[in-house]
């Protein structure tokens, strides 16, 4: 198969070079977050005593910057560079590309001062306050006409399944984002959101939910629909299963938020709602793992040699745990066991560490060489950062299990006479301590493995120009 | 494999040269599926309409399932004093001091009682609590026995009527 020609004058790849270098950039500043967390966990005075360093305020530093800057940042470089190869297009328009993409970095250094210095919205994963809230919907808009106005001027005929994924993104965000953020400001800083109460639980989850669906999975499926066919080189499994898992996934996610809220004041029936709603979700999400694996029937002996494939792999795996443990933490008995619990975390960075980041990994690598039409630096040190980040994502997941199960079991723990065993909560965080450590050098080495793409993108991108047609990543190995 | 196995749809040309195969959908992939909406489906009937629960239900029956604690008589003996000193000293000392004379809790020896200075009435504020004072519900925590010992010593210490 001939490698088509990459960098076409045609085509806008500054502006994905710049999501790329945002993407490395705001990942290890937000990892880096993530294990001053885990340590501080493990041992308290990691809080230094001042307010902006204290757990409380860098817990919502690090899932921001994980969730809207080192992801954020890698969706917008991979659908960019996927979008205009398969429209054989540029984008529409040069001035939204830089003002989405000068845009969203003022929004993130506006995140990363005012979030440290306490001013939050208190809701989970939207704590930015209105004044930001308004610039990400002008931003986001700026992307979204960006995007469908590619659609527009698309050169050819038939979308293909990546597209569709993107555009559920690209939809579903703006509805969610808009709604949940509706308040009444009161002051530069301060606002007071419109709903009340329960109502406002359940618009917070249904956020919260669809967030994960259509940020983190989605988006992310769409990336792989692309990045995997073109690096193994093989045709997608199945057109159909792809139909299918896409209305699928698109359908059901919605309803699914109150599986946050089980054993909550929320109605019982719509506790129901989103417990059946998760169950019904297995097999779509399944769909997709499936149509990514097989996809792979005779390219197996190059995963061997290839990092890119490596990631793919294990991603497309965390994504098949991750996407059936879900579901049975919505069974209301599980829950009981699970919520409140490090069980919950452990979930969160097997789909976040396991199918997120090794994709955009993946991806990374193959699109890397192909933007700065330079051969990647290393391949053993691409390797390497592979085998860290598995093993981290392993210590990392099963320590939190372990945690979970063990809090969750103490916390219920009775004797003969129905009094708690473990009357006093530090009874459960003596036990969990050493679980803390063990989750913080499994962080470290994921932390290690970002730190060592970024010095691999960096030696590739300076390196002196190569005037031969861009090599996959493989081939130098063999 | 059926020959229909791996027909290519001809789409490279317009996808960036990937191409899609027009696999049918696995059959245990749909079974799965189905299987997951008729769980769903059945889970719902039963708990709401063939037979109806709720989490309020559920709590109730667990409470009566529950093993209770046989309750104790409290009564003042050395052994129940000395018991309950103990019970005090791991659970009491941060509020109400070691000497018992008070901090973020009243000083509990002198004649002054807000809720009582009986024997039953203290081992009633023990078991219940002042929750809007700060002084925790200790009845699920300690149980019967517990609170009966260090009732019994609270009441030697102090000026227990
Ligand atoms: C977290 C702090 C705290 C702890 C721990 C605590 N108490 Fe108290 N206790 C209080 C406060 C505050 C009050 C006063 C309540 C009020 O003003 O009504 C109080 C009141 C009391 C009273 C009633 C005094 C009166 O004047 O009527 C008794 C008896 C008592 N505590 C016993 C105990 C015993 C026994 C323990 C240990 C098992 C204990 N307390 C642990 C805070 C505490
Ligand atoms: C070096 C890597 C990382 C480390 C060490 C790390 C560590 C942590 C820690 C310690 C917490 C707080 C847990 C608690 O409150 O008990 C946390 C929360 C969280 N992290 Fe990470 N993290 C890392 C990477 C990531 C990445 C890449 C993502 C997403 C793409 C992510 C998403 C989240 C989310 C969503 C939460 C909140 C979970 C919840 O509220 O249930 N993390 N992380
Ligand atoms: C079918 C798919 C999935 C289902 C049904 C599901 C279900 C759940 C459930 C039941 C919880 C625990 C709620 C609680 O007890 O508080 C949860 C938490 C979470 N899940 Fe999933 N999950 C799925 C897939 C994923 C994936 C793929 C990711 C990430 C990439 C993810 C990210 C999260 C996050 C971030 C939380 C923590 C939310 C919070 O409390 O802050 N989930 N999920």
């Amino acid at each position: 198969m001939t490698e088509t020609p990459t960098a076409t004058p045609d085509y806008d790849d500054q502006t994905v070079r710049n999501f790329v270098v945002a993407t490395i950039t705001w990942g290890m500043v937000g990892m880096l977050v993530g294990a001053i967390l885990a340590l501080q966990l493990a041992w308290w005075p990691a809080n230094l005593g001042l307010p902006w360093t204290s757990f409380g305020r860098l817990r919502p530093l690090h899932t921001n910057a994980v969730i809207f800057a080192f992801t954020g940042n890698a969706l917008f470089a991979g659908i960019y560079y996927s979008l205009q190869r398969l429209l054989k297009t540029r984008l529409w328009s040069d001035k939204l590309s830089t003002v989405h993409f000068w845009g969203w970095q003022a929004i993130i250094v506006s995140a990363a001062v005012t979030l440290p210095l306490g001013y939050t919205e208190g809701k989970e994963y939207a704590e930015l306050i209105w004044p930001i809230d308004l610039a990400i919907a002008v931003v986001w808009l700026a992307f979204a006409a960006n995007f469908f106005g590619t659609v527009a001027i698309r050169k050819v005929k038939h979308l293909y399944v990546a597209i569709w994924f993107y555009m559920s993104m690209v939809i579903t965000i703006t509805v969610l984002h808009v709604v949940n953020n509706l308040a009444m400001p009161a002051s530069l800083t301060r606002s007071y959101p419109v709903f009340a109460g329960l109502t406002d639980a359940l618009v917070q989850w249904w956020y919260g939910h669809n967030a994960v669906g259509f940020l983190l999975t989605t988006p992310i499926l769409g990336l792989m629909y692309y990045f995997l066919p073109r690096a193994a080189e093989r045709p997608v499994y199945s057109y159909r299963l792809s139909i299918v898992h896409f209305w699928g996934l698109v359908f059901l996610y919605i309803w699914a938020g109150p599986h946050h809220l089980l054993y909550s004041a929320l109605p019982d029936w719509a506790q129901t709602l989103g417990m059946v709603f998760s169950i019904m979700l297995i097999a779509p999400s399944w769909g997709g793992m499936l149509n990514g694996l097989l996809t792979l029937r005779g390219a197996w002996d190059k995963v061997r040699v290839d990092p890119v494939l490596k990631f793919f792999v294990v991603g497309i795996t965390f994504y098949g745990m991750s996407t059936f443990e879900g579901p049975m933490m919505s069974i209301r008995s599980v829950n009981a066991l699970s919520h409140y619990t490090d069980w919950t975390i452990a979930h969160v960075h097997e789909g976040a560490l396991g199918w997120v980041g090794m994709t955009i990994f993946g991806m990374l690598y193959w699109m890397v060489p192909r933007l700065w039409n330079r051969p990647l630096h290393s391949v053993p040190m691409a390797t390497t950062h592979f085998w860290l980040a598995t093993v981290g994502i392993v210590l990392y997941i099963v320590a939190m299990w372990t945690a979970g199960v063990t809090q969750g079991l103490m916390w219920r723990a009775t004797d003969a006479e129905g009094l708690l065993r473990y009357p006093n909560f530090i009874d459960t965080v003596v036990a969990l301590n050493p679980f803390y450590w063990i989750r913080l050098i499994g962080g470290l080495m994921y932390l290690t493995g970002m730190i060592m793409l970024a010095w691999n993108v960096f030696k590739t991108a300076t390196a002196p120009l190569n005037n031969q047609a861009p090599a996959g990543t493989a081939k130098e190995v063999a | 494999m059926s020959g229909e196995q791996d027909r290519l749809l001809g789409h490279a040309d317009e996808a960036d040269g990937i191409d899609e195969y027009d696999n049918k959908l696995p059959a245990w992939w749909v079974g799965l599926f189905i299987g997951c909406i008729i769980f769903a489906v059945g889970y719902g009937l039963d708990r709401h309409f063939l037979r109806p629960t709720s989490e309020a239900l559920e709590y109730d029956a667990e409470v009566a399932a529950a093993p209770k604690a046989a309750s104790v008589e409290a009564s003042i003996t050395p052994e129940a004093v000395a018991a309950g000193k103990e019970v005090f000293m791991t659970n009491c000392v941060a509020c109400h001091g070691a000497d018992l004379h008070g901090g973020i809790g009243p000083n509990l020896t002198d004649e002054t009682w807000i809720h009582g200075g009986k024997l039953t009435d203290i081992v009633t504020t023990i078991t219940n609590g002042v929750a809007a004072k700060g002084m925790p519900t200790w009845g699920p925590v300690l149980g019967p026995k517990k609170i009966a010992d260090v009732a019994a010593f609270v009441h030697e210490q102090g000026g227990g009527q």
